[in-house]
């Protein structure tokens, strides 16, 4: 098709050659649609600025007063969560855990989706349904049979038991997810690299699998942050307390009768942070897939 | 190239937390001689540092024995506790709920009866142990801990400035709302959204309608029905005195009314004794009285009734590989020592006999339970069966109180629901 | 592609998965065929567990209202968190900067999790501290200002909008991955041959993210369909009765919630697995269905 050798070169020129082209009434929408833009991003943003302005005021005072401004600012809440959380720790299980199931969950996902995406073959159908089917139900639904399946491999109160539990139920959101992408891609793909010559696993680690990077950022965005804020695994599945992770950390602060928000606030900041380093990596690979690509 | 080196990271971390995970940890239930530690699960993380002090001074006269306290988050326990107790490496003594919510692990096995092997047991009422009792042998699973009582705080300042006494009679009740009200004070902090809290304002301004003790007798016997006329009556009374709690009851949970009356926008409020330290905690400078509602229109009690229930009880795991310390431990919880701890520490009131507080709120709690008593009666009888009495009434009386239903359709509903397990 | 490494290429999926949630999940369906006294058996029970849904009271009563909370939960979660996530891509996707920092900032709520999400809300919220209402009084709508979360009219739509606030991130990232993907040709070549930008969106964009919108919908399907956490923080404290006031915001998955882990009910596990066996049939049997029939819009559009 003429149109698509014609436009292959001005893919990867800057975008700002298309601004250009917009006519008046397109970019007045534009800036309009800024302006509503902003306005959102406020409403997304205020109850977390709360959530940060509270943390810096004790407890009594957010009890009193949930909404009032820090008469002065105290940093006394961050250093009670750091230390009776035992944030160093729980910092690095929380890490150890939640990249390695993200890990495992992506590393086994991408092989199965390519499979399940690009290929017909008798059963295809059934074993996307049979992946499908795990995210239907509650994962706390198997919570009793997990433990005694656990019990019986010796890997209660065990940070490995927790990794593979983690990363099999993450499976079918990840192979869901990229088993669409994958099959967006264009049919001639494959053809043209096997009549180069290459073999299937290089057809995929090489050709395809850069194409679906944003799905994998995507996949790993949000695989990542309900691991990480999970409490109730660990909670069930670990005993030693060297080996909990943050959620269950903060699982502190929540008394019967009354909670301790401000040391809660502060222990939420410290954890949502790296987890927002990540996203604006993971972004970046979204925004990277945009570039990267057919242009070779 | 870049994607090679980011599995390589990925790989390398998954190795670490693998090598990690499987290295062995140490047991901390080692027995090394005489030297045991005894894992004590509890679902109050808001205690922790208190118990901490507690179990030191344990440990001052047991000096073979440490203890580990392991509070959990308190709506993620009865699964915890319930998975734990299924193997080994669960906890040695476990603080357990009372009445009706016991009986489960009664039933399962997984408690050890205390009849005979805590000598101190004869520290407590009768009445107090029923609260660990096992339904269907009689025998004793727990060591009682605390006992909770539900009653009108009022803020004795705001009182002296309108120049207004406790109240003796429901009219004089009612008209000190009505001066608050016109002051521009909301009279009662009532909560809406966290409705387990309405059963317990039902028995507490209107047990006396009902007849308390002996109606709980009644329907204990068969004499009685959720749907007799003095009940219904009783439900109603929450509708009467709808004026007088919050514009927005409904979107008000619990802390949201502590908090209301902490600052001084209410006068009174009715809540539990365990909740005179979160009271506080909001506002130190409280000056606090509490009293007991008179009897309402048309009681069939003519005094005031304080409700009252055995909170809360420490039990054995049967599967305990150190059931001697652990009975060591139970012990000394009914031990005045360990009682006045509670009392003075944790601030709840204990059940062993001759304790009392040194705070003279829940001093005062305690004597008027002491004085005329009345159970909470959907915590005390009705929760031996799903769906649970309090489940029911609490529901119950959000639809009335959202207009949605009558008195009588929420009565009708907590017998229907509870008739299905419930025979006396 | 040789069927033995399609086999090497779906095995470890295939296997880790089966084991760690197909196998503890079956378990568990099958527990709902016996009676339990917590966590120990007490004698087969048939369908008798099942039969016990539809019977018990209130459970029975409770059952149909929630089902149509959580329908309603569904459509008002792909008018607003869906189509907004899609307009917000498709505007970022315009934009020539800022993308990567909106996507941050409308992302940012979903980080925290459902219980603070619920709380910070109930805050907000709140007759008597909220600056919803204060907002509202102070501009003369004061009218307005209602117990948002404790009025039964006004609960469940509220519960919708701000679980869109929490989880508007997820269509926005998915369509923005999606839109980053499709190939640039046709939209411009539509451009030069003078269209406007709304057909430009309706004619190709549109049905070019029928993929993806196929993959948001049935996720939003499955998810609402299984949403407890952030209902259940919003609601209060209400032990084991429906959620909300006079049980306005309750859905399924909170019945389930309850049902498995309320307090003293001896037969919880019977209970609730019976209740997953029937949810997942359900949810199992429109997913299917809908998978196939976007399957089949994408075949015909290529």
């Amino acid at each position: 098709m003429t149109v698509v050798q014609e436009q292959v070169e001005p893919r990867t020129r800057p975008v700002a050659r298309r601004t250009k082209r917009r006519t008046a009434r397109e970019r007045a929408v534009l800036i309009l649609a800024v302006l509503l833009l902003w306005s959102y991003a406020a409403v997304a943003l205020a109850p977390m600025i709360i959530m940060a302005l509270d943390s810096l005021r004790p407890n009594a005072a957010v009890l009193s007063d949930p909404l009032g401004l820090p008469t002065s600012l105290t940093f006394a809440s961050y250093a009670k969560a750091w230390t009776e959380a035992s944030f160093g720790t729980y910092l690095r299980n929380s890490a150890l855990v939640t990249i390695a199931a993200v890990a495992l969950d992506v590393g086994v996902s991408l092989p199965a989706s390519y499979v399940l995406g690009r290929y017909q073959f008798r059963g295809g159908g059934v074993l996307t349904a049979y992946f499908l089917a795990g995210l239907m139900l509650p994962i706390r639904l198997g919570i009793l049979p997990i433990f005694y399946l656990l019990g019986g491999l010796g890997m209660i109160d065990s940070r490995l038991g927790l990794v593979l539990v983690y990363a099999a139920s993450g499976i079918p959101f990840s192979v869901f997810i990229m088993t669409a992408f994958f099959r967006g891609l264009p049919r001639e793909l494959e053809e043209a690299a096997r009549i180069d010559g290459a073999g299937e696993f290089h057809i995929f680690a090489r050709v395809m699998v850069p194409l679906v990077k944003p799905a994998i950022a995507t996949v790993v965005v949000f695989r990542f942050v309900p691991l990480w804020n999970d409490f109730f695994f660990p909670l069930v599945l670990l005993r030693t307390t060297d080996k909990y992770t943050l959620p269950v950390g903060l699982t502190q602060f929540f008394g019967e009768f009354q909670t301790d928000w401000s040391t809660l606030f502060a222990g939420l900041v410290i954890a949502t942070a790296p987890i927002v380093v990540l996203f604006l990596v993971a972004t970046k690979q979204i925004v990277a897939g945009l570039t990267a690509g057919m242009g070779k | 190239m870049r994607r090679r080196s980011g599995f390589a990271i990925l790989a390398a971390a998954a190795l670490v937390a693998t090598m990690s995970a499987c290295a062995p940890s140490g047991s901390s239930n080692s027995g090394n001689g005489d030297k045991v530690t005894l894992s004590v699960w509890s679902w109050r993380p808001e205690d922790a540092a208190t118990y901490k002090k507690i179990f030191d001074k344990f440990h001052e006269s047991h000096p073979n024995i440490t203890v580990d306290f392991k509070p959990y988050k308190s709506t993620e326990y009865n699964t915890i506790l319930n998975t734990g107790l299924t193997q080994a490496g669960g906890p040695d003594v476990m603080q357990l709920r009372a009445y009706g919510l016991l009986q489960p692990l009664v039933k399962a096995g997984y408690l050890t009866a205390l009849d005979g092997k805590v000598a101190g047991l004869s520290n407590f009422d009768s009445t107090a142990l029923d609260g660990a009792r096992g339904k269907s042998d009689g025998k004793v699973y727990g060591v009682p801990l605390e006992m909770s009582t539900f009653q009108i705080y009022y803020n004795k300042d705001i009182f002296s400035k309108y120049n207004l006494q406790p109240p003796t009679t429901w009219d004089q009740m009612i008209s000190d709302a009505k001066t608050l009200q016109s002051a521009g004070i909301t009279p009662f902090a009532a909560a809406g959204k966290d409705s387990w809290l309405l059963p317990l304002y039902d028995d507490t301004f209107a047990a006396t309608r009902y007849g308390g003790p002996d109606f709980e007798k009644k329907l204990l016997g068969g004499q009685a029905k959720f749907t007799d006329p003095d009940y219904v009556a009783a439900l109603d009374v929450l509708k009467q005195l709808k004026p007088y709690f919050p514009k927005d009851q409904m979107g008000l949970g619990e802390t949201d009314v502590q908090t209301l009356f902490a600052t001084g926008k209410a006068a009174m409020i009715p809540e539990g004794s365990f909740a005179l330290a979160p009271i506080k905690k909001i506002n130190s400078n409280l000056n606090l009285g509490v009293f007991d509602a008179p009897p309402a229109p048309g009681a069939v009690t003519n005094n005031p009734l304080q409700v009252g229930w055995v909170d809360a009880s420490y039990g054995l795991n049967a599967k305990s590989a150190h059931q001697k310390e652990a009975l060591e431990l139970l012990q000394w919880m009914t031990t005045a020592d360990f009682g006045q701890m509670v009392a003075d520490d944790l601030k709840q009131m204990s059940l062993i006999k001759g304790v009392q507080s040194a705070d003279p709120l829940l001093k005062q709690m305690a004597q008027n339970y002491q004085d005329h008593p009345t159970p909470y009666l959907m915590l005390v009888d009705f929760r031996y069966g799903t769906p649970l009495g309090s489940d029911l009434e609490a529901a119950g009386l959000q639809k009335m109180l959202l207009g949605q239903q009558t008195s009588a359709q929420v009565a009708g509903d907590i017998q229907n629901g509870v008739s299905q397990w419930f025979h006396p | 592609m040789k069927w033995r490494v399609a086999a090497c290429f779906l095995l470890p999926a295939f296997a880790l998965y089966s084991l760690f949630v197909v196998y503890p999940l079956l378990s568990a369906l099958a527990y709902s065929f016996w009676r339990w006294q917590a966590t120990a058996r007490d004698g087969f029970a048939g369908l008798s567990n099942f039969t016990g849904l539809f019977t018990t009271f209130p459970l029975n009563q409770q059952l149909w209202p929630a089902f149509w909370h959580t329908a309603v939960f569904f459509v008002g979660t792909m008018l607003v968190q869906n189509t907004f996530g899609l307009l917000v891509a498709v505007l970022l996707h315009e934009l020539p900067v800022g993308r990567r920092f909106f996507q941050t900032i409308y992302t940012l709520p979903y980080l925290v999790g459902g219980l603070v999400v619920g709380y910070l809300w109930s805050l907000l919220l709140s007759p008597s501290f909220g600056p919803v209402n204060k907002v509202l009084e102070a501009v003369g709508l004061g009218a307005f200002a209602k117990p948002w979360l404790g009025d039964p009219s006004t609960a469940l739509p509220v519960v919708i909008l701000v679980n869109a606030w929490q989880y508007i991130g997820f269509p926005i990232l998915l369509f923005g991955a999606a839109l980053a993907g499709l190939p640039q040709e046709y939209a411009e070549a539509a451009r030069v041959d003078g269209t406007n930008a709304w057909q430009r969106f309706s004619r190709i964009t549109l049905p070019l993210l029928l993929p993806s919108i196929g993959v948001v919908s049935i996720l939003t399907f499955i998810g609402c369909f299984n949403t407890f956490e952030l209902v259940y923080a919003l609601s209060g404290a209400q032990g084991n009765q429906p959620t909300g006031p006079g049980g306005a915001t309750d859905v399924l998955g909170l019945i389930f919630y309850r049902v498995a882990f309320q307090e003293g009910g001896a037969n919880a596990i019977g209970q609730s697995s019976a209740l997953a066996v029937l949810l997942f049939l359900f949810i199992f049997g429109i997913a299917v269905l809908a998978n196939r029939i976007i399957r089949r819009r994408e075949a015909s559009l290529t």
